[in-house]
């Protein structure tokens, strides 16, 4: 397998990010290929997300898309971690999409921040997470790592 | 040579193992004589870089359903799964070493068994794809089902291994093509000018920079260094065919360049239209610049309007809150002000915006100012009229009061004089005593007979003091 193979994709990724993206969705820094920042925002009117721009961090292996990227959330002054019960209070996403099985290479980053943004659209629940304070106490591993244990996957 | 759309292309294997990055990998330790060197007479070169299809630039859009939703390219060696998606086979397999699953629906796929060819149509779409050479310094062009051709056999910046015995590093196929045998990369004196030259640039010194090798001009004969040449060939050689001068105006004279020269000497008839032309573009451009003017002087034209009539809205609304008594005077003024306005600077409409709004704003502050000094003026006058008024009633009270101190005064005397007449003319013992108590309050002398009355001393003390302070006053009256 050629390293040059996730280079290749995300450079066409980049090419296309780079002049059209959704509403509600930014590139903020995209200077490898290992590493993207991105912003989104919601776009309807959930009071729990209005008026917020959420900061997400893209890890790439020299995988991807065949596996997938590392996505977090990660916090600013002006980028909280959104409240939502499927993300940890230090910005871990607990989404099928993003775990081994429920991965498909047809995704992509603009997918990921698409699917990301409706997640919290659908959410009416202002809460984090079961175990949010013993899982971010605990937690030293990296989120590919994790077996997540997708109880609800209608959020 | 099979097209790049069968699965199976692994067989135009080269001497690299992993030749996927376009750029130039020196293969170490592959000896010339590898079993995969290609072996035609023709080409005994090793190719040192695999030709890239994921890595080729397309010429134009490519339609979005001729694109592998894996990697992103137009597919290569595509085929299709039992659920009827396609990928590039490539593709398909590393995603399948993960998951067994279509990348798309998820229905369960076998490696290599459960592929189909790819539909015919999408096949021919794809060879048909226009695509650049991914050679640096190649320009062609061609559909996707010949650039095989083109990379192996035919482009001359394929890179290829050095034809030097113990050398791996890559030249291009068109070096290697002219020096069989040796390395490319010593240096090398040039036989012309003796400069040190690396001899795969030999080439490109001649063509370039040697100034020692002399080349004869192919259509006049002329003798110069043969950088020279493209020059001379362009614009000087008389033997050349040439555009006459004025072929912009329309001159379809095109023949060897000293033909041309005397053409021209003798005077194009194009000349003169194409002076014309040139006169007129020249107009054409100030009637440009005039009109850009005109738009810019008739922009700022409205904006000063604009301003005008904003100014006097502001002053409407001011005028709409103020009471004041002087308000029809100041109105009368203002727009005595206005008036005057356009006028004094509607021939001056040259002058800047600034100095226009600068002056009206100077004549309204003179409006003002003379509407102040009216008002203090006004104010004045009533002023005086008033204190006037006051003073008017003062004197007459004043009037009225000395005429009353008057009338006492002459009864103060009457009474002054009767009482004296009293005690000359008559010392009668019963009439002195009522007569020594007036004296007593009057002179202030001795007081005999006051221990007498005690009504009298009832009140002494206050009487004392008025009868006492009266003589004096009534005698300045
Ligand atoms: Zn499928
Ligand atoms: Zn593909
Ligand atoms: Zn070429
Ligand atoms: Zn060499
Ligand atoms: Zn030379
Ligand atoms: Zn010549
Ligand atoms: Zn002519």
């Amino acid at each position: 397998m050629s390293a040059g193979f996730a280079a290749k994709r995300l450079g066409k990724e980049l090419q296309k990010i780079s002049t059209s993206l959704p509403p509600g969705i930014e590139l903020v820094t995209a200077e490898n290929f290992e590493e993207w920042l991105l912003d989104i925002k919601v776009l309807d009117s959930n009071p729990l997300y209005e008026n917020e721009t959420y900061r997400l961090k893209f890890r790439f292996g020299s995988t991807y898309p065949i596996e997938p990227p590392e996505v977090v959330f990660i916090q600013l002054p002006d980028r909280p971690i959104p409240i939502h019960p499927h993300v940890y209070s230090n910005g871990i996403i607990c989404l099928d999409l993003l775990g081994q099985q429920g991965w498909s290479p047809v995704q992509n980053v603009e997918s990921i921040c698409m699917s990301l943004q409706s997640m919290l659209t659908g959410n009416s629940k202002n809460e984090r997470p079961p175990g949010d304070e013993d899982f971010v106490r605990a937690n030293r591993q990296r989120p590919k790592d994790i077996q997540f244990y997708y109880h609800d996957n209608d959020v | 040579m099979p097209p790049p759309n069968t699965p199976e292309e692994g067989a135009l294997a080269t001497a690299s193992s992993e030749p996927s990055s376009p750029e130039p990998a020196p293969v170490p330790l592959t000896a010339p004589n590898s079993p995969s060197a290609i072996g035609f007479a023709e080409f005994k070169y090793i190719f040192i870089t695999k030709l890239d299809y994921q890595a080729i630039e397309y010429v134009g859009e490519v339609d979005d359903t001729l694109l592998c939703p894996v990697c992103r390219t137009p597919f290569i060696s595509p085929i299709t799964t039992p659920c009827g998606h396609t990928f590039c086979r490539e593709c398909i397999d590393r995603a399948l070493e993960t998951q067994s699953t279509c990348p798309i629906d998820r229905q369960r796929i076998r490696k290599t068994r459960d592929y189909h060819l790819c539909p015919l149509i999408i096949k021919e779409q794809l060879d048909r794809l226009m695509v650049k050479c991914p050679n640096k310094g190649c320009n062609h062009q061609c559909p996707r089902e010949h650039l095989e051709g083109h990379y192996k056999r035919r482009c001359d910046f394929t890179l290829v291994q050095c034809t030097g015995p113990d050398c791996v590093k890559p030249i291009t196929r068109r070096v290697a093509r002219k020096r069989l045998g040796g390395c490319m990369h010593d240096e090398v004196d040039c036989r012309h000018c003796g400069d040190k030259v690396c001899s795969m640039e030999l080439d490109s010194h001649y063509d370039n920079d040697c100034m020692g090798r002399v080349a004869v001009c192919s259509d006049c004969r002329q003798v110069m260094p043969n950088p020279s040449m493209t020059r001379h060939k362009h614009e000087d050689c008389p033997k050349v065919d040439a555009p006459c001068k004025w072929h912009s105006a329309g001159c379809r004279v095109f023949k060897r360049r000293e033909l041309v020269k005397k053409h021209e000497a003798e005077g194009c008839s194009f000349e003169v239209i194409s002076r014309m032309l040139q006169q007129q573009a020249e107009d054409r451009k100030r009637l440009d610049e005039m009109a850009r003017h005109v738009a810019r002087c008739e922009e700022r034209h409205a904006r000063r309007e604009a301003r005008r009539a904003a100014r006097a809205q502001a002053h409407a609304t001011a005028h709409g809150t103020n009471n004041n008594n002087d308000h029809r005077s100041i109105e009368a003024t203002h727009s005595a002000a206005h008036s005057a306005e356009p006028s004094s600077d509607g021939d001056g409409d040259v002058g800047g915006s600034t100095e226009d709004y600068v002056l009206a704003q100077f004549e309204r502050l003179e409006s003002e100012l003379e509407i102040l000094r009216q008002q203090s003026r006004d104010m004045d006058a009533r002023q005086s009229h008033i204190i006037l008024q006051h003073a008017a009633h003062f004197s007459d009270q004043i009037a009225e009061i000395g005429s009353k101190v008057g009338v006492v005064n002459m009864h103060l005397s009457w009474l002054m004089s009767l009482q004296r007449q009293s005690r000359s003319s008559t010392a009668a013992a019963a009439i002195a005593g009522a007569a020594a108590s007036v004296a007593s309050g009057s002179s202030s002398g001795a007081r005999p007979g006051s221990s007498d009355g005690s009504g009298w001393r009832y009140s002494g003390d206050d009487r004392r003091y008025s009868e006492g302070g009266r003589p004096e006053s009534l005698h300045r009256l």
